[in-house]
């Protein structure tokens, strides 16, 4: 029987393929071409000498853009999405296709199957979501004259706050999925009820959110133009770099070690 | 692993690796800010240092066309003061049709207190007026880098002692004027480092638009060469640059900017600006005149800018100036 990495190994080249290539992709291109082609409008509004953004009468620069892009589109939309429709369906898809068992029946460990689908989706997601958010930077931070030479440093703490993010969410609802048999309604309500609603909260609730942590390491100031982002300002009680940075890793690995344990021992019973 | 996905790995990998190549080039060269984005139009810029502590613009025609100057210029031609048309008498100058822009700047004099200024004036200008005009009242008229120069030494300056001022003609239609080191300074600085060059000045020059006049500065230097008592200067916010910026037609509307230090600092100077203008809401409602100004007062901003807008319709100045007019018939 080969070894624990080995065989999440061998899922993952199988299952990066599979992930890349499935309907999915298609939802995923989407959703990560969306801020590309908005930043490619910005671009072009900004060519013609029309302010691109402004608010209050202040006109907002590249960079300024460029942060509430990767803050509203980015950090709190696609990386949430992505982490549901893709971390619940590592285990469903199996299921609902009725494939689990040829995985099941090989001579792995059952929770090589999950780690290895789960290397997959970070790969692929990774691979995806990055390389788009560095197209949008090259096309909105010149906007209105912003420097790529000051801003570059605050690149690539997103690139790693957004591998970070995709990695955390993913291994949460990878979790979900294999816990839950409706991952994705539970995914959603986590995601955009849960979250927004203790962020807005005074107190510790907030801190049982993936948001809150992610909101310590974003470079980008939150920008305070809505009722939801005063509130969340008000009872703003960020952590240290550090000690966000931390949590977020044991919440992945601990959320990953529960989705392996629920693999190991579930018992799936497979629809007729 | 398939042929096709070997193909994306490869794709995606490279889009990464070549964004941060370049943003590792920019990084560590300093790649000016223009080489992704639009270059300013104030082509005048360019002979303002890179040092400079403060910049400002007024697009002179334009303000000089707006409702409320008309205004303005109709109540003092009523009171009988034309200084316009003495000045256009002596140097050929229309000041309402012939400047078109000014752009000025302070920068820290060299080896010595205070600072040094000059104005770039674009618009057309009679060289041969000025030039006959400077000679009758005792001027120097020499060349200077190529460029024609109109000095007039021994004036006194602020502390007693003698400066010399000039008007130098840099190129055509642009005239410089200040003091003759700072002029020479400006042509000796042509293709050298400038206000362009600076980064942090010039995003806040790019932020501003639909303004006819406008200053950015650099707070810190400002504050650094006040002097001020020590008790003074630790209650002054952290801020580090500055702009206002504003558009006057028949009313006003500004923007105030500021750029703190830190995150922490830009809260606390919302914070404070707030407490300020929720006193103002208070202490206007017993003057209904202020009541419009002081509810379009908007403060805005994130991370570490702060910004305060305001706006006063034309309505709004009337009103004030009629205020004023009964007052001082009481």
């Amino acid at each position: 029987m080969p070894s624990l990495a080995t065989a999440s190994l061998r899922v993952f080249d199988l299952s990066l393929g599979e992930m890349l290539w499935s309907r999915r992709t298609v939802f995923l291109a989407l959703v990560v071409g969306g801020p590309v082609l908005i930043a490619i409008i910005l671009r072009v509004v900004d060519a013609l000498n029309v302010p691109a953004m402004r608010v209050n009468g202040v006109r907002l620069g590249g960079p300024s853009i460029f942060g509430l892009m990767m803050w509203f589109l980015f950090l709190r939309f696609i990386v949430p999405v992505l982490g549901i429709f893709y971390g619940t369906a590592l285990m469903a898809d199996e299921v609902e296709d009725k494939t689990i068992t040829y995985l099941f029946t090989r001579p792995i460990p059952r929770s090589a199957v999950l780690i290895g689908k789960y290397l997959a989706y970070l790969a692929s997601t990774v691979l995806i979501v990055l390389p788009s958010v560095m197209l949008v930077y090259f096309l909105v931070v010149p906007i209105g004259g912003g420097a790529i030479a000051s801003t570059f440093p605050t690149l690539l703490r997103d690139l790693a706050l957004l591998a970070i993010g995709l990695g955390v969410y993913g291994a949460l609802f990878a979790a979900v999925g294999a816990w839950i048999k409706r991952p994705v309604l539970v995914g959603l309500f986590f995601a955009f009820g849960w979250e927004n609603f203790a962020m807005a909260l005074p107190g510790y609730m907030k801190r049982f959110t993936v948001a809150f942590y992610t909101q310590s390491l974003v470079p980008h100031a939150m920008p305070q133009d809505n009722l939801l982002s005063i509130l969340q300002s008000v009872f703003k009680d960020n952590v240290s770099a550090l000690q966000a940075g931390l949590t977020l890793v044991a919440m992945l690995v601990v959320a990953l070690a529960v989705a392996t344990r629920a693999v190991e021992r579930r018992e799936y019973v497979l629809e007729q | 692993m398939t042929k096709r996905t070997r193909y994306f790995v490869f794709g995606s990998v490279t889009v990464l690796l070549v964004g941060l190549c370049t943003g590792l080039v920019a990084y560590y060269t300093g790649m000016p800010m223009g080489a992704f984005g639009q270059p300013s139009g104030l082509s005048e810029l360019r002979y303002v240092p890179a040092t400079a502590s403060v910049v400002a613009y007024a697009d002179v025609r334009n303000l000089m066309q707006s409702e409320l100057r008309q205004k303005l210029h109709k109540a003092i031609n009523d009171q009988g003061e034309d200084g316009q048309a003495e000045f256009q008498k002596e140097t050929g100058i229309d000041i309402e049709h012939d400047i078109d822009r000014v752009v000025a700047f302070m920068e820290p004099a060299e080896g010595a207190e205070g600072y040094t200024a000059m104005a770039l004036a674009t618009g057309r200008f009679d060289q041969g007026r000025l030039e006959a005009l400077a000679r009758q009242h005792g001027g120097l008229v020499e060349d200077y880098g190529g460029k024609r120069l109109i000095s007039k030494a021994d004036l006194e300056n602020e502390h007693g002692g003698h400066k010399s001022m000039t008007v130098g003609f840099l190129e055509s239609g642009v005239v410089a004027v200040g003091e003759t080191a700072v002029v020479k300074r400006a042509i000796d600085r042509q293709g050298a480092r400038s206000v362009t060059d600076n980064a942090e000045l010039m995003t806040l020059v790019n932020d501003i638009d639909d303004s006819n006049a406008w200053a950015v500065g650099r707070f810190d230097a400002l504050m650094s060469h006040a002097k001020l008592p020590e008790g003074v200067a630790s209650q002054i916010p952290a801020v580090k640059l500055f702009s206002a910026s504003g558009h006057i037609n028949g009313g006003l509307s500004a923007v105030i900017r500021a750029e703190t230090r830190d995150d922490q600092a830009a809260q606390n100077l919302r914070d404070v600006v707030q407490g300020f203008l929720a006193l103002a809401k208070l202490q206007s409602n017993s003057q209904p005149e202020l009541q419009a100004l002081v509810n379009s007062l908007q403060l805005s901003g994130t991370g570490k800018t702060v910004a305060l807008s305001f706006q006063l319709p034309s309505q709004v100045i009337d009103s004030l100036a009629n205020a004023r007019q009964k007052a001082e018939e009481d």
